[in-house]
């Protein structure tokens, strides 16, 4: 890691070095479409990691945008309310009676809750509690998360410090100065009401490249400037890098762009907002472009009129972290991104021995490499059997954290706390060890391994 | 291919759950994957996968060694006739070599296949490179039961005991070595029979350079005819991929450039041979032993060092497991070699025993790399 001066924003850049951008076809290109009013949308109470919902509507209700449709079971003020006005169609119960889905039919013509409105000056003078309050009535208190962990931030618990990623590396991620392009209302409302509510440091993490005055200008925030490849965006590997976590009480909020953007609007309009602007991706889709749309649209109504290959797999989030979906499926509340990509057919006659001109890897095992492996084609085979951990050193190579992931993923597989705890599975996600499981040649699912063990770690430590 | 394809998809039944063979499922698992890359698809993030798998990780260790392997076959007939000519050459040391790895892969094999079918776990590719590694590190002239006797102990007792591949505390292939070094010392390194030919003997350099007591062993090698440019290019008596400096180095390239071996090894453990030689050089005036004489480059060339720290060091499973304990276990090694073979003659050539003893220390190295890693971590907690 290099810290230098960075001439334009006049901060340190952090350079990092590990890690690696996956070259995968189907980029989204710079146009944006609206996707238009869709018939139905749907809530999917698993989105929100930490919420144990408690239903208040039934089937036949109607609700309007914003109206609270379920609360926390461990935290009763707070509500995940209708990203729409209409009736609520369809709750589908699951295992266990949990709760699946909730389908509303929307209106017409929307109606709206209506919360309280605000000017800059009089954001100003708003007190810790009353933005807490606002946020948690009108539903939009999900959008802050904490860490560790990657649950919904616990109102009760203030945050040492709050990140604002500003530069998403995840493969088709939207551009951030091409989003704030469109339409940037709330930014630096959002951000300064975070940093009311929190009363500690907002951190705004921006990419190198940007040239968006908007982040440039950006008040009540510490700015940082971070550069390499994937997940050099992530935020986890910026909270390592600035505010490292050390226990579990340790906490960090963090909010995405489009999210601070909505804190905003919310507070300037008095609305439950639900714009947000996603990309979708991939070689097997038809177009690959920026779309506006509605929170919990459906896949199939986001990609209203785009065509994709019959044997495809449709994802809700990037092709590193996102959720295998259904086109009836709607977009994950923190997804900003569908990849749609093939699917694998067919088994290739001694893959293992040939020269391997199409093959992708980051290693240089394989002719590809000395094409930096353009001409190769990614899709959804695991390429090899899943064999026992050989420490060649491949996943050390894509983490930018002081982590020693090998002893990490041994330690959490023997379940022993204590060794995890002092290894720092705090600061770990299982979104920062995807591409650890994308280049591990033992096709181990270490993501999985992660995000297992700090369940464990939340349930037992 | 495809007539193939439904042959291995028609069996296939008999040896899932429920079928008549299925407790052969990891007999089916390693035919089936050898011919067909495995045609599963991901059942959660990350959606795709990198091409990079185990068995190509240890096909790239097979390509790395086959210049050491060729040429040792080429150098077994060498040293029988020299003047016989290339193809007779191949001939006569494909004649003595190939039945060695033969019974190294067919008998390890066997074993391999027996644990994975009682152990119910697939068959992994790392004995590709276990059952050619023992071979190379032998005589080319040992009796075939003996390779058969020492690939079971080294699959069995090397691996196996202590849960198979991946938590093998020792190089497998090292301690096959090692069992029939100790087991039959007259059939292994430091007597003069290491030639086809019965009425040839030739010693070894390094069994030359020992050979007289107080002698100056630099003249001693140079005396039975060793220049440190034979040496290296290895058309010398010795084990059959070990010989060749050359041939070793080219391996390391690959290995290298592929990342498959981490060069931090090879370059702690070249590094510490230098530091021990030279520190032996500075202290061989005032002894007897004239084996502190020998310099660095005698000892890089001489034995099996190349091979060893190249090969066998860097087992990635054996070795140290972090970036800092490589080097240190590296350097360990070197060091160890060195002081092996200058100061215990009875063991002339001391990187096997080197590396073994580094496969013993490398987990204590890596605690205290762990160690290094948590204190800095919480420097970094109290700094915000």
């Amino acid at each position: 890691m290099i810290v230098r001066a960075y001439p334009i924003f006049d901060m340190k850049e952090i350079r990092l070095k590990k890690g690696h951008d996956i070259v995968l076809a189907g980029r989204p290109e710079k146009r944006l479409v609206n996707a238009g009013q869709p018939a139905r949308l749907k809530i999917r109470p698993a989105d929100f990691r930490g919420i144990k919902p408690k239903l208040m509507v039934k089937e036949g209700d109607h609700v309007k945008t914003g109206s609270p449709v379920f609360y926390s079971k461990t935290s009763p003020g707070m509500f995940v309310t209708a990203p729409g006005s209409g009736r609520i169609i369809r709750i589908a119960i699951g295992e266990r009676r949990a709760v699946e889905e909730i389908v509303i039919d929307l209106d017409r013509t929307e109606s709206f809750e209506k919360f309280e409105r605000f000017n800059e000056q009089s954001v100003a003078s708003l007190s810790s509690g009353r933005i807490k309050e606002q946020l948690l009535r009108s539903g939009l208190w999900p959008v802050i998360r904490q860490r560790p962990f990657s649950s919904v931030a616990d109102p009760e618990k203030l945050p040492k410090a709050v990140f604002v990623p500003a530069m998403s590396t995840a493969p088709f991620a939207p551009d951030t100065d091409f989003v704030l392009d469109q339409d940037a209302t709330g930014f630096q409302m959002g951000l300064s009401i975070l940093k009311r509510l929190s009363g500690s440091p907002v951190h705004l993490v921006a990419g190198k490249n940007t040239s968006s005055k908007v982040l440039a200008g950006a008040k009540d925030v510490v700015q940082h400037c971070f550069s390499g490849p994937h997940p050099a965006g992530n935020v986890g590997i910026h909270i390592h890098h600035i505010a490292p976590i050390r226990n579990r009480d340790d906490i960090v909020w963090y909010v995405s762009l489009q999210d601070v953007l909505r804190i905003g609007r919310l507070f300037l309009r008095g609305r439950f907002p639900v714009e947000k602007i996603v990309t979708v991706g991939g070689e097997s889709l038809e177009k690959r472009q920026y779309v506006k749309i509605r929170q919990g649209m459906m896949l199939e109504d986001i990609l209203w009129d785009n065509r994709f290959e019959r044997n495809a797999r449709l994802i809700s989030g990037d092709v590193l972290t996102g959720l295998k979906s259904s086109p009836e499926d709607p977009l994950g509340f923190y997804h900003e991104i569908i990849s749609v990509i093939p699917e694998k057919t067919g088994r290739d006659f001694m893959g293992w021995i040939k020269p391997g001109l199409h093959k992708y890897s980051v290693t240089n095992l394989f002719l590809s490499r000395l094409r930096s492996n353009r001409g190769s084609r990614l899709d959804t085979g695991m390429n090899g059997s899943p064999r026992v951990i050989i420490p060649f050193g491949n996943i050390e190579s894509v983490l930018p954290m002081n982590i020693l992931p090998t002893f990490l993923i041994k330690m959490t597989l023997a379940r022993d706390i204590d060794e995890m705890e002092k290894l720092g599975i705090y600061e770990c996600d299982p979104e920062d060890f995807a591409l650890c499981s994308f280049v591990d040649a033992s096709k181990m699912e270490i993501a999985e391994i992660i995000r297992e063990g700090l369940e464990y770690v939340e349930e037992n430590g | 291919m495809k007539a193939l394809r439904k042959f291995l998809d028609g069996v296939e039944p008999h040896f899932s759950e429920g079928g008549k063979w299925s407790r052969l499922a990891p007999l089916y698992e390693m035919v089936d994957t050898i011919f067909f890359v495995p045609g599963t698809v991901t059942s959660t993030a990350p959606h795709l996968r990198d091409a990079i798998d185990i068995k190509r990780s240890m096909f790239t260790v097979i390509v790395a060694l086959m210049p050491a392997l060729i040429f040792g076959i080429y150098n077994t007939g060498y040293q029988v006739s020299p003047d016989a000519g290339f193809l007779q050459n191949m001939l006569t040391g494909g004649i003595a070599i190939v039945p060695l790895i033969l019974v190294s892969y067919i008998v390890g094999g066997l074993w391999e296949l027996l644990f994975a079918v009682v152990r119910k776990h697939e068959v992994n590719e790392g004995f590709l490179v276990t059952g050619l590694l023992l071979p190379m590190t032998l005589p080319p002239d040992i009796p075939l039961w003996m390779v058969a006797l020492g690939i079971s102990f080294g699959v069995v007792i090397g691996k196996e005991v202590t849960g198979g591949t991946g938590y093998n505390v020792f190089n497998p292939a090292l301690v096959a070595r090692a069992f029939i070094f100790f087991a039959y010392p007259g059939e292994m390194s430091g007597d003069p029979v290491w030639s086809l030919a019965d009425d040839l003997t030739a010693a070894t350099p390094l069994a030359a350079a020992s050979s007289v007591q107080g002698a100056d062993a630099v003249a001693l090698v140079s005396g039975a005819g060793y220049s440190i440019w034979d040496m290296f290019l290895g058309l010398i008596p010795g084990s059959v991929g070990g010989t060749s400096t050359l041939a070793i180095l080219s391996g390391a390239v690959v290995l290298i450039a592929t990342r498959i071996a981490n060069w931090r090894i090879m370059a702690g453990g070249v590094g510490g041979m230098v530091a021990a030689a030279l520190l032996a050089n500075a202290l061989a005036p005032a002894s007897q032993n004239t084996m502190l004489s020998l310099s660095p480059l005698h000892h890089f060339v001489m034995g099996g060092f190349a091979f060893g720290i190249v090969f066998m060091a860097t087992d990635p499973v054996s070795a140290a497991q972090t970036d800092q304990g490589r080097w240190i276990y590296g350097f360990l090694i070197g060091v160890l070699c060195v002081m092996i073979r200058v100061l215990n003659q009875a063991f002339v050539e001391g990187i096997m025993l080197s590396i073994l003893l580094g496969n013993a220390f490398a987990p204590m190295i890596d605690y205290f790399v762990l160690r290094q890693n948590i204190a800095k971590r919480q420097r970094a907690y109290a700094k915000q």
